[in-house]
């Protein structure tokens, strides 16, 4: 049974009084981030000391409210979760870790994909391109967005329930590999790659700039936790009806045998 | 001997196997294959700053490279061969190159904003570069037609700010 027909049948059975007020509280969070990402502060600009010129990023700044969050979720959080959701599976072989790494991984690939769209998008004026193939940090989060997807195809390939989540546990973990080279390019590489240093980890941001980007950083995770709580019962959901089905099948072959038997006789 | 003339049951028939996601996945394997290719072709088109550019210079002739420094005050535009130009100094590490950039410079294109350009060097030199105020006039400049700009990671308002983005700091 596809999964939009699982949803379909058990329509509000993904979501809590819970998960429901944080959906509000996430749903407020992002109309709040919204206003003082492109109304309350202010576009980067400042004045050339020698020139006089304005110089800055403008209004293009605002982009990095939204950018920054999402790759600090996308690249690293939801892979991570993924990955420890993989470990798990793979010394207890339950299914709520499994369900767990899916969801994880799901919801991050949808992230990796909008920080790689939203990060190109800004690019164009600041950087005066689309895309760079020699910056290492573009590179890597482009590998790591293609691994993601790659363990969703695999989900879908293999057979049977437990080889396909083992074998999608191993690809978890792998693409977990490249997070640490995604974090440190832009030091190892400082003098070789485009993407600037990390902004928040050496301070250069003060006043409503950095206190737009912490909630930007909190809705996010607020956002991601929702969504993974949402596709992980989606997902629940799906192996049990999947169960169900298989035990439904047993009980007619049962009861025809019964019944062919009782015939014979 | 009935038993075995009698007809073989039928094969169970195998479900059918599902090619759409394994093409998928042999598509996003190549990708990663393209990725890592072009990556690699990139990364070989080196990456220096203007002071290891300057001095390599004898290694450099003739190889397409890229190059990384700071637009010093006195940018020049003009027109070589038809192709609007511009012309200005280029600096890092306190080593100051002469450039002709062909072609639309980035938006945010201005003095004391780090670019990285693509091209070569070029014996000789232009008139407009003999009216910079910072000229290298070493008699080299950098033929270049590719420029994007390496922003700072810098978010504060302060003027310590301003006065970095201004410097070409001199290598410790």
């Amino acid at each position: 049974m596809s999964t939009r027909k699982i949803f379909k049948r058990n329509q509000g059975a993904t979501s809590s009084p819970k998960s429901r007020l944080l959906g509000l509280a996430t749903l407020f969070g992002l109309v709040t981030l919204f206003v003082f990402a492109f109304f309350l502060t202010d576009p980067d600009v400042r004045l050339h000391p020698t020139t006089g010129e304005e110089i800055g990023q403008f209004d293009a700044v605002r982009l990095l409210y939204l950018h920054v969050p999402m790759a600090i979720i996308g690249p690293y959080v939801a892979p991570l979760v993924g990955a420890v959701a993989s470990v798990g599976y793979l010394i207890k072989r339950t299914q709520w870790w499994d369900v767990t790494a899916h969801a994880a991984i799901e919801v991050g690939a949808i992230f990796c994909g909008l920080v790689l769209l939203t990060g190109s998008i800004w690019g164009r004026p600041v950087w005066n391109t689309w895309w760079e193939w020699g910056d290492v940090r573009l590179m890597t989060t482009l590998i790591l967005f293609l691994m993601l997807l790659g363990y969703l195809a695999l989900r879908r390939v293999a057979p049977d329930g437990q080889k396909q989540a083992r074998r999608s546990a191993i690809v978890a973990i792998v693409a977990a590999i490249n997070l640490p080279i995604i974090n440190r390019s832009v030091e190892w590489w400082e003098s070789r790659t485009l993407h600037q240093k990390s902004t928040l980890s050496e301070l250069k941001i003060e006043d409503l700039t950095f206190f737009t980007l912490m909630m930007g950083i909190v809705v996010f995770l607020m956002l991601f936790t929702w969504l993974v709580l949402h596709r992980f019962r989606l997902g629940w959901l799906e192996k049990e009806s999947l169960e169900q089905d298989v035990l439904t099948s047993i009980e007619e072959r049962r009861s025809e045998a019964t019944v062919n038997e009782e015939g014979t006789l | 001997m009935t038993d075995d003339l009698a007809p073989l049951p039928a094969r169970p028939e195998k479900p059918p196997r599902r090619r759409g996601p394994l093409i998928a996945t042999v598509l996003l394997l190549l990708g990663v294959g393209v990725v890592l290719f072009v990556t690699l072709g990139d990364a070989a088109l080196v990456f220096y700053e203007v002071d290891e550019a300057v001095e390599k210079r004898d290694e450099l002739v003739e190889k397409r490279f890229r190059v990384v420094g700071t637009p010093l005050p006195g940018i020049v535009e003009t027109r070589i061969g038809g192709e609007s130009t511009v012309v200005f100094t280029f600096c890092a590490g306190g080593v100051y190159a002469d450039v002709a950039h062909a072609g639309d410079p980035a938006e945010l294109f201005q003095p004391g904003v780090p670019v990285v350009l693509q091209g070569e060097w070029v014996a000789g030199s232009l008139v407009e570069i003999d009216s910079l105020e910072h000229s290298a006039n070493d008699g080299w400049f950098l033929l270049t037609d590719h420029m994007v700009v390496k922003h700072d990671n810098d978010y504060r308002t302060d003027k310590d700010r301003v006065t970095d983005v201004a410097s070409c700091a001199l290598k410790e």
